[in-house]
């Protein structure tokens, strides 16, 4: 957080904006003091819904999405850590460079995709996974009404409907034993690596 | 055969009463919460009074159909149908009808009476098949509404995370 700050110090003045997006049932309580340690002054949106991850079919925290200046995207959908952490368990420092890259040229940045490549980002939901969303949503309308039974239901009947999204598993665990990076997200991320598969979308960053 | 009678007749007075006592309801979708006072008891579908419709979904009822901007699915409106009744003078929308030819998601909590409706696919093609960033309007942090569509003319990069 106080990474994208410095970066939106640095590029602000050149037509560029942050818009930053907590996902939290928690509302404020939950993810408010983070905003406030870091300081931000870009655009900060606590989005208690998911809306935008349900908007732009994102499935995991940190994604994000390059938008140009008429509303084309032009990168969606990568694990986008500011740098890297914890000697080096996660995160990256490759990223925070191409994006100052973009801002500088715009679309002849090398690391701007064509059309073809920002469509076959874009995750593609199943009719299941289509009704993960609004029964998500509608475990969260219970919660923020402490009615924690049908909660869990909504919350497990939106992770059964689209397993493949790790906000939904993730957001859930939060309140249970274990949390939300305890032993049962340990074991199902391990699952899926082990199968072959991301646990994020890779982040591609060629050198040309 | 008593109590095949009974059975009949409970029945009726449940039917009737159903008529007469129009059932609350409440509508999540994007971020609003709509409480409706009186819908149209459906043991599956949501009937909504014509003038509640667009609180629901944006979707307005002209003579030509259920439309929104460019958008317009034709629903008769001189005669009952799947999507439109008229019940002792009052008019009733299905709002879970126009859903599913929208292809729009739904869950429902039927013992609340709670419906929840996702995206709409028929509103997404720019995003997914073109690319486009779709729209948003959210609270910011600030009290002040952020909508994408105030950013243009600058590149954004959109983050999201969570605390969890």
């Amino acid at each position: 957080m106080p990474v994208w700050q410095s970066i939106y110090e640095e590029l602000k003045s050149e037509n560029f904006e942050i818009i930053s997006v907590a996902q939290d049932t928690g509302g404020e309580e939950a993810a408010g003091h983070i905003f406030d340690d870091a300081n931000v002054s870009y655009t900060a949106i606590i989005d208690v819904n998911h809306q935008i991850s349900s908007l732009y079919n994102l499935v995991n925290v940190p994604s994000g999405v390059w938008i140009d200046e008429d509303g084309k995207i032009m990168r969606i959908n990568e694990g986008t850590y500011a740098k890297t952490h914890m000697d080096g368990a996660f995160g990256t420092d490759d990223y925070v460079p191409i994006v100052r890259d973009w801002v500088a040229k715009g679309a002849d940045s090398e690391y701007v995709w064509d059309r073809s490549k920002v469509r076959a980002s874009i995750v593609q939901r199943t009719p299941e996974a289509e009704r993960a969303q609004p029964a998500f949503r509608l475990g969260g309308y219970y919660f923020t009404r402490d009615n924690d039974e049908k909660a869990e239901q909504y919350w497990t009947m939106a992770q059964e409907l689209d397993p493949t999204s790790w906000n939904y598993l993730r957001q859930d665990l939060q309140y249970e034993e274990g949390g939300s990076a305890g032993p049962e997200w340990r074991a199902r991320r391990d699952q899926v690596e082990g199968a072959g598969g991301n646990y994020y979308a890779p982040l591609e960053i060629e050198n040309n | 055969m008593n109590s095949i009678r009974s059975i009949a007749g409970l029945t009726a007075v449940m039917l009737v009463s159903g008529a007469l006592n129009a059932q609350s309801a409440t509508v999540l979708y994007n971020e609003r919460v709509v409480e409706l006072e009186q819908t149209l008891p459906d043991a599956t579908d949501l009937w909504v009074k014509p003038e509640d419709l667009t609180r629901v979904n944006d979707f307005v009822l002209k003579p030509e159909g259920a439309c929104l901007d460019e958008l317009c699915v034709p629903v008769l409106q001189d005669r009952d149908s799947a999507m439109f009744i008229t019940r002792r003078g009052q008019a009733w929308f299905n709002v879970t009808e126009l859903a599913d030819k929208l292809q729009q998601a739904y869950v429902t909590d039927y013992n609340d009476g709670i419906w929840s409706f996702g995206t709409m696919p028929v509103t997404r093609q720019s995003f997914l098949r073109g690319g486009e960033a779709p729209d948003f309007e959210l609270m910011g942090r600030d009290g002040e509404l952020v909508r994408l569509s105030d950013f243009r003319g600058k590149k954004v990069l959109l983050l999201t995370w969570a605390s969890w």
